[in-house]
């Protein structure tokens, strides 16, 4: 199946058709991946010509750095906290918005709308809620609420950022739940309704297990982003307060470019490919399982 | 009965709610037609007079007109060349997958996929360094189209699988050639997808700041307006009678741009959700 290109001027067609795009994406992400797999064996600054071999070393050096466990720890810890957040939150407003009226609608638009602002904007955005606004709230209120140094202490910055992504990108995952939601037969809903299940039953019982594509698609989907938590880092937060708010990608980052340690960051990148790939592996696999054939 | 008024009250709580999403994006535009000292001092108020002085302002120091024609060039530019070569070589590789170097090509072209930009961007610098691409126009299009395709291949590539082939088949017969069978046949039959690939795409280069700051830097002339407003306004800014109306200013065409397309960003996230 799937060939009926076929002939001698099988390889002219290949070159005109594949060639364009595969030459961006190699020029992009091909080649400098694997030119990582080579840096991470070199001890180099990424300015001088010479580079010294150092073979594994840098793997090594990897788990003695005290600073990336810590990005990594917060990586997990972030993670999990806005993988189960968003999906409980977005899975809630979909199942109440999923329905075509004008309310439901004009409701999806606004959740969708921080998802499309930029984020310089949104970090911009927040930085004014947190400065001017909130300071002229306790001017007025007086509630000690608005006096917390949001941005000054670690607890309160990850409480921040958590807040901001969750804003942000509920209205995305919103969408790929009502997706499947829509997707669920009517009948099956109302003849388990016939048969007597209450409204938590059937959501848990019935409408559950239907969604299971869309749920792993949005746990996933979430994960990753968890995982790869790098823009809202560098143009909001920088890593500070004290170094809390330093996710994996970050700390590579600034490995690579405040440092001048290539080797170093190379390999981090490596090890953490290595594990962003692991946990998207075992969810592939866990998927499968779960998914009811329809 | 007692149910159905708590199902009502929890769904007049969801439609409540979501203003307090758009509630940012509101306080934001009120206050950008504020000088610093209204700000501080009358920020939930209404502006006193709805001046554009503010925005005009912010246009001439940071030089917006450039800003905006290089974003939209960015926007513009790279959106086509993802919409010619992406459905080009999805369609030569779903239909020849006898040939070893389209299932190359193709592992090679969805792999990137799954692996996170932030942990080969350091190697991706010091490529293009070597070939003069940082700081210049060529390598950041070049760059952003390579990072855009891979997703969109990956999702035309399995539309285009739903397609049967009896169509191009009879076309075959009747003495069309390959480039016929594409542009009369499998173009038509995929707006939809490239609907989505447009906008998502388009989105993403308009919103884009990390690649323009990597592959560009502090290099004005061919900054992208994101990147400029991270540059002039980056964190604990206080200059706030000039950052409020070119967060605006950068929000304003994306937002139109949504209302205009939301429907196609619902279906296509569905074709992509159920599909992926």
């Amino acid at each position: 199946m799937g060939s009926i290109h076929r002939g001698k001027k099988q390889y002219l067609y290949f070159i005109l058709f594949v060639l364009p795009a595969l030459f961006f994406v190699l020029l992009a992400t091909d080649i400098p991946f694997v030119l990582n797999m080579v840096y991470s064996l070199f001890e180099w600054n990424g300015i001088s010509k010479s580079a010294t071999f150092v073979g594994l070393q840098n793997f090594a050096k990897v788990f003695h750095d005290k600073l990336f466990w810590k990005s990594f720890l917060f990586t997990m810890r972030y993670t999990v906290y806005y993988v189960v957040l968003v999906n409980i939150l977005s899975l809630f407003v979909a199942l109440q918005l999923w329905k075509n009226t004008f309310a439901s609608k004009v409701g999806r638009t606004l959740y969708y709308v921080p998802h499309i602002i930029s984020l310089t904007a949104i970090s911009l955005v927040w930085q004014f809620i947190l400065g001017p606004i909130f300071s002229g709230f306790y001017d007025i209120t007086g509630m000690p609420f608005f006096h917390y140094s949001w941005l000054g202490r670690p607890k309160l910055t990850f409480i921040i950022i958590l807040v901001m992504t969750i804003w942000q990108n509920i209205g995305f995952y919103m969408v790929n739940y009502i997706a499947g939601i829509i997707t669920i037969p009517r009948e099956l809903v109302e003849a388990a309704v016939i048969d007597g299940a209450n409204s938590k039953q059937c959501f848990m019982k019935v409408m559950l297990p239907l969604m299971v594509p869309s749920l792993s698609i949005c746990i996933l989907l979430s994960m990753m982003f968890g995982l790869k938590l790098f823009d809202i880092i560098m143009v909001f937060t920088q890593g500070g307060p004290v170094n809390s708010t330093i996710s994996v990608s970050f700390n590579i980052y600034k490995e690579a470019f405040s440092a001048n340690h290539y080797g170093l960051a190379t390999a981090k990148s490596l090890f953490f490919v290595a594990v962003v790939l692991c946990i998207t592996g075992v969810l592939f696999q866990l998927r499968k399982k779960w998914e009811v054939e329809m | 009965m007692k149910k159905a008024i708590l199902s009502k009250g929890i769904f007049a709580i969801t439609i409540v709610l979501s203003l307090f999403w758009l509630m940012p994006l509101i306080f934001i535009f009120m206050n950008s037609f504020k000088g610093d000292a209204e700000i501080i001092n009358h920020f939930l108020a209404l502006p006193k007079e709805w001046t554009l002085q503010y925005y005009v302002a912010t246009w001439n120091k940071f030089n917006f007109p450039l800003l905006l024609k290089n974003t939209i060039f960015y926007t513009v530019t790279t959106t086509v060349m993802v919409l010619l070569f992406a459905p080009m070589a999805s369609y030569f590789i779903a239909r020849s997958r006898h040939m070893l170097v389209c299932r190359i090509s193709l592992l090679l072209m969805i792999l990137p996929i799954m692996v996170p930009f932030q942990t080969y961007m350091i190697s991706l610098t010091k490529f293009l360094g070597g070939f003069h691409l940082i700081g210049t126009r060529l390598g950041y299009i070049s760059v952003t189209v390579g990072l855009l395709l891979p997703l969109a291949v990956y999702i035309i590539y399995n539309y285009i699988n739903t397609i049967p082939m009896t169509l191009e088949e009879s076309a075959y017969i009747d003495g069309a050639n390959i480039f016929q069978c594409y542009f009369y046949i499998i173009l038509p039959l995929l707006r939809p997808i490239l609907t989505t690939v447009l906008v998502l795409d388009a989105l993403s280069t308009w919103n884009d700041v990390i690649t323009n700051q990597l592959i560009v830097g502090t290099k004005m002339s061919s900054m992208n307006i994101q990147n400029a407003l991270y540059m002039f306004f980056s964190v604990q800014s206080t200059d706030w009678s000039h950052a409020l109306p070119g967060t605006m200013m950068s929000i304003i065409p994306s937002l139109l741009f949504f209302l205009v397309m939301q429907k196609y960003i619902v279906t296509g996230i569905t074709a992509g959700a159920v599909k992926g």
